[in-house]
């Protein structure tokens, strides 16, 4: 970097005759101080925006459009609390999370261990099999799985939510999962075995432990996905009591006359915020993932 | 060697078991999460090319018509039409994607300060559903009351109707495309860019080369596995891109914005041509497929010559 900075400076700075210090700081501000400017800027703004126009008042968007409330307020969020309903889309969103993050998070974990820990017939060709599906967008499928839970009795249930929501999370989890366990030395385990531990004993007492922060991540990837998925609930729920809080936001349009902006906002940051405090909570352990490429 | 100093090799019943659990322990372990996997991906996609290659009707009644219905498609306009929006959507969207997360990826790891913090915010969208992404863009850029045309008034300068425009709405929808899918593929990259051995770059500054070209020459080389997996990433997210477009254009205006998986979920649910709808399924599974095929070709398995250079 400080290469690039004082090249790319170097003949201005002489004429300004400024100390090679000053000149590399000042290298230093343009390319990383811009570039970094715009990704906070990018990154924030919506949310921002949201939160600001959320606390404004029903009309004032209307009136003067200002970039600050001119008397903030938390109407908005009032107003969305007492919707009808409300309780229950957020109760069927937490229910459904709650489900779609366990179950996965159970069954991925015996996989991984059977494929970190085992050499068997057929080993590759059942990871293939677990593998493929993250090939396959959500929302294709979702023509499909109408008609199959429509034979089967299923649209407006939890169970379809359940049963289509743990399949599409296993994939993802079991990869992340067979990665963190694979990656712990077989000694340890064989120690614990020696003093006379069981498959179990050495899973919960050795394994799980130890790739605590992989099993972090993935149940941390398991309820973004529940918690923000719309295709499959589209396709699969019509009544009003069982939509989830995304679908809801997604009909709120709809549902309204004149769009009351801070209404609006606030229902979408009402749903965005419980899951931006689980990333808040457990940040470390997912960017950490991410970045040592053990999601992907 | 010294199997003459063992009993014959008779397990008793006990030891039979014993070996006959250590042998399906992995079958054991495994199965239930693939009956998960197959019983409903597996069957979807399986039953998704049946349905394709059946008429229904609004009852769900089939009959088999074998390639009717991708005939039908490939010759209907609207379906041209999706197709060509997505490609320019998806080649608009890797560009302008790939370009951000990898000046986001140098930034944040050059940056001196609150490397930890900067490096967490910029994860954040990737936690904002399609649907709140999509809600939070409509609001930036309505006529009235949006953040952008109040910048631009304030300025003096025309508010156009963003999302009213076809052209301007398909502007829109691949920003806010963009900003959901950045975070993942940036901090993708940052890890790449954290594993480049930094004796390198040492070496490459004696040799006189200018930071350009130590990106060129060294970076990109060395983080090309990490370039994959991120541009896989972008594409597949941009090729199924559903709920942000449903949510902030449905398709409009005139049909502009109207991607291939939106167009099928409007063949499928409001039509009730599920048919039809299959056979879109069975094309974005295609497209999808392949174009990762083609990423992990070219950029992880046909890594190998620059394996010498770790």
């Amino acid at each position: 970097m400080a290469s690039r900075a004082e090249t790319a400076m170097d003949p201005v700075h002489e004429r300004l005759g400024l100390s090679a210090g000053l000149r590399y700081r000042l290298g230093r501000f343009l390319l990383i101080g811009i570039p970094l400017a715009i990704l906070v800027i990018w990154t924030t703004l919506p949310i921002l925006w949201a939160v600001l126009s959320s606390l404004k008042e029903s009309l004032e968007i209307y009136e003067s459009n200002t970039l600050l409330p001119a008397n903030p307020n938390l109407d908005g969020y009032r107003t969305v609390l007492a919707m009808r309903g409300f309780d229950s889309w957020l109760l069927n969103s937490f229910l459904v999370t709650v489900v779609a993050t366990i179950v996965p998070l159970a069954l991925s974990i015996l996989a991984a261990y059977g494929f970190a820990r085992y050499a068997f017939r057929f080993r590759h060709v059942l990871l293939l099999l677990y593998l493929i599906p993250r090939i396959i967008p959500r929302v294709s499928l979702i023509v499909p799985l109408n008609s199959l839970m429509s034979d089967l009795g299923l649209i407006n249930t939890y169970w379809v939510l359940f049963i289509t929501y743990t399949a599409s999370a296993i994939p993802l989890s079991t990869w992340i999962l067979v990665g963190f366990f694979a990656a712990i030395p077989k000694e340890i385990e064989e120690s614990a075995t020696m003093d006379g531990a069981n498959m179990w004993h050495r899973l919960r007492r050795v394994i799980l432990p130890i790739a605590w922060p992989g099993v972090v991540t993935a149940g941390v990837l398991c309820i973004r996905e529940a918690w923000n998925e719309f295709a499959f609930v589209l396709a699969l729920i019509n009544e009003t009591t069982m939509r989830t809080l995304p679908y809801q936001l997604y009909m709120l349009k709809d549902s309204m006359g004149v769009q009351d902006y801070a209404v609006y906002n606030a229902f979408t940051v009402l749903t965005v915020l419980p899951l931006l405090i689980v990333y808040l909570l457990l940040e470390r352990r997912v960017v950490e993932s991410i970045v040592s490429g053990a999601v992907k | 060697m010294n199997a003459t100093l063992h009993a014959p090799e008779v397990m008793t019943a006990g030891e039979r078991a014993a070996e006959m659990a250590k042998r399906l322990a992995p079958y054991l372990l495994v199965i239930p999460g693939l009956v998960g996997v197959l019983g409903v991906l597996g069957y979807a996609v399986a039953g998704g090319f049946l349905l394709s290659l059946n008429e229904t009707d609004m009852f769900l009644n089939k009959t088999f018509v074998g390639l009717k219905n991708y005939i039908a498609i490939v010759q209907d306009a609207r379906f041209q039409n999706s197709l060509w929006r997505t490609l320019v959507f998806v080649v608009a969207s890797i560009t302008l994607g790939i370009t951000l997360s990898m000046m986001f990826a140098l930034t944040l790891h050059h940056v001196g300060f609150g490397r930890r913090f900067f490096r967490g915010l910029s994860l954040v969208p990737y936690f904002v559903s399609g649907i709140a992404a999509a809600v939070m863009f409509r609001f930036i850029f309505t006529t009235s009351g949006g953040f952008v045309n109040f910048i631009l008034t304030s300025l003096g300068l025309p508010a156009p109707s963003w999302l009213g425009d076809p052209t301007l709405a398909f502007t829109v929808s691949i920003l806010a495309n963009a900003w959901f899918m950045v975070p993942f593929a940036t901090l993708i990259l940052l890890g790449g860019l954290q594993t480049v051995d930094k004796d390198l770059y040492e070496a490459a500054k004696l040799d006189g080369s200018s930071g350009l070209h130590t990106f060129r020459r060294i970076t990109l080389p060395l983080i090309k596995p990490m370039m994959g997996v991120s541009l896989i990433w972008i594409s597949y997210i941009s090729f199924s891109t559903f709920d942000i477009i449903l949510a902030l254009t449905a398709g409009g205006p005139a049909r502009a914005t109207e991607l291939i998986s939106v167009y099928m979920y409007q063949i499928a649910f409001l039509e009730l041509d599920f048919g039809r709808g299959s056979v879109l399924m069975v094309m974005l599974l295609s497209f999808n497929t392949l174009l990762s095929l083609v990423y992990l070709w070219v950029f992880v398995y046909g890594d190998r010559r620059y394996r010498v250079v770790r």
